[in-house]
């Protein structure tokens, strides 16, 4: 058992933070689509 | 139009309880003592695994029923859920690195299960080229089932992979025969994850499809 927990609180967020513009600019992406004639 | 706003509504559903996701997982879900906080990525990496797996696996499927039946909406349907799953193929491959650095020291190593994720983004990708490149429709429709279908018999491999080979990566730890061995409140965060992951999913397809059975309503309207 390690003496501390790692201290990678970076990685964690710009994974959470990659994964939110990945799919919510694929929401907007789609929902600009829809809008074109 | 109404199919599209259906999609709209779970979309729209679907990000709203991501940040639900998000704030269970971050505030909510105890940290692991050996990975840290970094562990926490598995919260969105096994999701978006599991729904790049399930887009094809559809498409594969649709493909199948395509070539069977001949009906048009499960070449739309196809379509429609290769490109969600290129979106989400992307959330994998994107957080799936940043996950290994630090618990691996690497970004990424060609061992079996993380080349043929690679593979299946790839996959993919070559399926929405060659939609895009084959004009007519009937021809499309039956070389994209063909290729549907090349990915459905990819899954098992993925899946199986950290089994036949030696790999970093780990063996599944919900997926597999036995109890999942996952501490409760992580296993509850996972699953509520893996629900709002295919929601998600869900609403994509349903408005990607509506989009395609408009511009092809749009093209028969203009011929």
């Amino acid at each position: 058992m390690p003496d501390t927990v790692p201290q990678n609180a970076g990685f964690m967020i710009a994974a959470y933070t990659a994964a939110a513009v990945i799919l919510v600019g694929y929401a907007v992406l789609l929902y600009r689509r829809s809008l074109k004639p | 139009m109404k199919l599209l706003k259906t999609g709209r509504w779970i979309t729209a559903v679907g990000l709203a309880l991501l940040a639900g996701v998000y704030v269970r997982a971050l505030a909510f879900t105890p940290v692991e003592r050996f990975q840290g906080p970094a562990q926490k990525i598995f919260y969105v990496h096994v999701p978006a695994a599991w729904c790049a797996m399930l887009a094809m696996g559809l498409v594969g499927i649709g493909g199948i029923l395509y070539l069977l039946l001949k009906d048009p909406r499960f070449d739309r349907f196809g379509e429609a859920s290769a490109e969600v799953g290129t979106a989400f193929s992307m959330v994998m491959l994107t957080t799936g690195p940043i996950w290994a650095k630090p618990i691996w020291g690497t970004w990424w190593t060609w061992d079996a299960r993380l080349t043929l994720t690679l593979f299946l983004f790839l996959l993919f990708l070559g399926y929405l080229l060659l939609r895009g490149a084959v004009t007519d429709p009937g021809l499309r429709a039956r070389y994209s089932a063909v290729v549907g279908i090349c990915g459905l018999v990819l899954l098992p491999f993925i899946h199986l992979s950290v089994y036949f080979f030696r790999t970093l990566h780990p063996e599944p730890i919900v997926l597999k025969p036995s109890a999942p061995s996952l501490p409760g409140p992580m296993l509850i965060t996972l699953l509520f994850s893996f629900g709002v992951f295919t929601l998600l999913y869900v609403g994509f397809v349903v408005q990607r499809y509506a989009l395609a059975e408009l511009r092809e309503q749009a093209e028969a309207a203009h011929a």
